[in-house]
């Protein structure tokens, strides 16, 4: 039964800044939003995500597009599920910086792509990567700077 | 594969002279929230009452939960939900008289539900039907008829003259029967119904002009803007699928409706515009894509009507 107290509340409530914006599928949206959370320490591994009900309640957003959402993140490693409690924050895969720059690798020359008709230089972007990454991993400033 | 929930198939309406309804076929899967959208006077109203057997088709068929709608009655009934704009309801009953007569028709009425949607909606038991307001109707109507758990809900213009608040309200009241329960609805406020709507109908003049995922809609249509330092207007032959095709000066705009990958559009864009430059892409909201929608076939049909007069 649903009561109103501030329990009840609390488990209400997505813990990660999302704003659905109208016109890009909703489930995509919600993939961005957590790998950002999660990138940026806004979650930490161990720590609960919300559930696709509460996903759905808070956002207003069709369940089967949440369960989208939750299934898609299980399955890029960034969630785990643990029955009878629920899906947590994964710990960070164990993966080769080969590995790693290769999976960026279709971003990067978007990134690039988009830079030339843009007519941005390449000090400019490397500048503006970097300074993207001080706003969004201020714990990692050391490794990123290093 | 399991059988749809709703199905019509070339399913027309024919008053007098005018067609309301033409040749409509389009499937509801178990499961799926179908929103039908369209201009006033598309012929929303017509479709539900039809597949509610409100009114009897001129030609075609439709069908509820596997039966013929002109064959449901009794048993059936109890499954489907309906729930209508001018929702007609005993005036003089309080909202707890009206739930108490309401009961012992369904077999399947759920006693806790009904309490949680009771407070849910913050609706006084006491006081009777026609002296709530009309959102405060429209969730008495929502708690009596999410109560009994139909396997299919259909909703004629749910949200119409509501506050947002109450629209939310009964959203989330939707929102928690997904799934277990199909629901079909007709509705203008096109921004609620892109959040939780899986499936897609658009009606123009009485023909379904498209049907499909919510999803698939979104990644098809883009809102595309470029420089073009050719010609001052647009180029004949431009590909039908490109939507208010614009252009002032060197700038071109115009939403395309058959958008795949980015590649192949600006590909597509430069045999037609071969200088174009500073191209960018937007996604659409589904009030824009209703829009383009809505306009290209006002305007198609006046071209047309003009083309008859001549």
């Amino acid at each position: 039964m649903h009561v109103w107290c501030i329990a009840c509340i609390n488990t209400l409530v997505t813990p990660f800044p999302i704003t659905i914006q109208p016109g890009i599928p909703i489930s995509d949206q919600i993939v961005y939003a957590a790998k950002r959370a999660i990138i940026s320490g806004h979650l930490r591994p161990g720590e609960a995500f919300p559930s696709v009900r509460t996903l759905s309640r808070d956002l207003r957003i069709n369940p089967n597009t949440a369960h989208r959402a939750v299934t898609e993140l299980i399955d890029a490693g960034l969630l785990v599920m643990h029955p009878g409690i629920g899906t947590v924050v994964a710990m960070p895969p164990d993966s080769s910086p080969r590995e790693r720059t290769r999976l960026l690798a279709r971003q990067i020359e978007e990134l690039v792509v988009e830079a030339c008709r843009l007519g941005v230089d390449q000090e400019e972007l490397v500048g503006s990567i970097a300074k993207q990454y001080r706003l969004l991993t201020p714990g990692r400033l050391g490794q990123a700077g290093g | 594969m399991t059988a749809p929930s709703i199905a019509t198939h070339l399913l027309t309406r024919v008053y007098g002279s005018q067609t309301a309804l033409k040749d409509v076929t389009l499937s509801v899967e178990p499961g799926s929230v179908y929103a039908l959208v369209g201009p006033n006077g598309a012929g929303k109203t017509t479709l539900i009452q039809l597949i509610m057997n409100l009114q009897a088709p001129t030609s075609g068929a439709a069908e509820i939960l596997g039966l013929p709608s002109t064959r449901i009655r009794g048993g059936v009934l109890n499954r489907i939900g309906y729930i209508s704009e001018t929702q007609e309801m005993p005036d003089s009953m309080t909202v707890a008289a009206f739930l108490n007569y309401l009961r012992p028709f369904y077999p399947t009425w759920d006693h806790a539900l009904e309490k949680q949607l009771l407070a849910d909606f913050a609706l006084p038991p006491t006081r009777e039907l026609r002296h709530l307001s009309r959102g405060m109707r429209m969730k008495a109507a929502f708690a009596s008829t999410l109560s009994y758990r139909p396997e299919v809900l259909i909703l004629d213009e749910p949200f119409s003259g509501l506050d947002p608040l109450v629209r939310d309200e009964l959203i989330q009241g939707l929102l928690d029967r997904i799934g277990e329960t199909t629901i079909f609805l007709s509705s203008h406020d096109l921004a609620e119904i892109e959040s939780f709507a899986s499936h897609i109908g658009y009606l123009e003049q009485g023909t379904l002009i498209f049907s499909e995922e919510m999803v698939a809609l979104s990644n098809r249509f883009r809102q595309v803007e470029f420089r073009s330092h050719e010609s001052a207007t647009p180029p004949a032959n431009l590909p039908e699928s490109w939507l208010e095709i614009e252009q002032s000066g060197s700038h071109v705009r115009f939403k395309d409706s058959a958008f795949t990958t980015q590649e192949r559009l600006i590909a597509h864009i430069r045999t037609i515009f071969s200088g174009a430059t500073e191209m960018a892409f937007e996604p659409l909201s589904l009030r824009s894509i209703f829009l383009a929608n809505a306009r290209t076939h006002r305007n198609t049909r006046a071209q047309s009507d003009r083309g008859a007069a001549k």
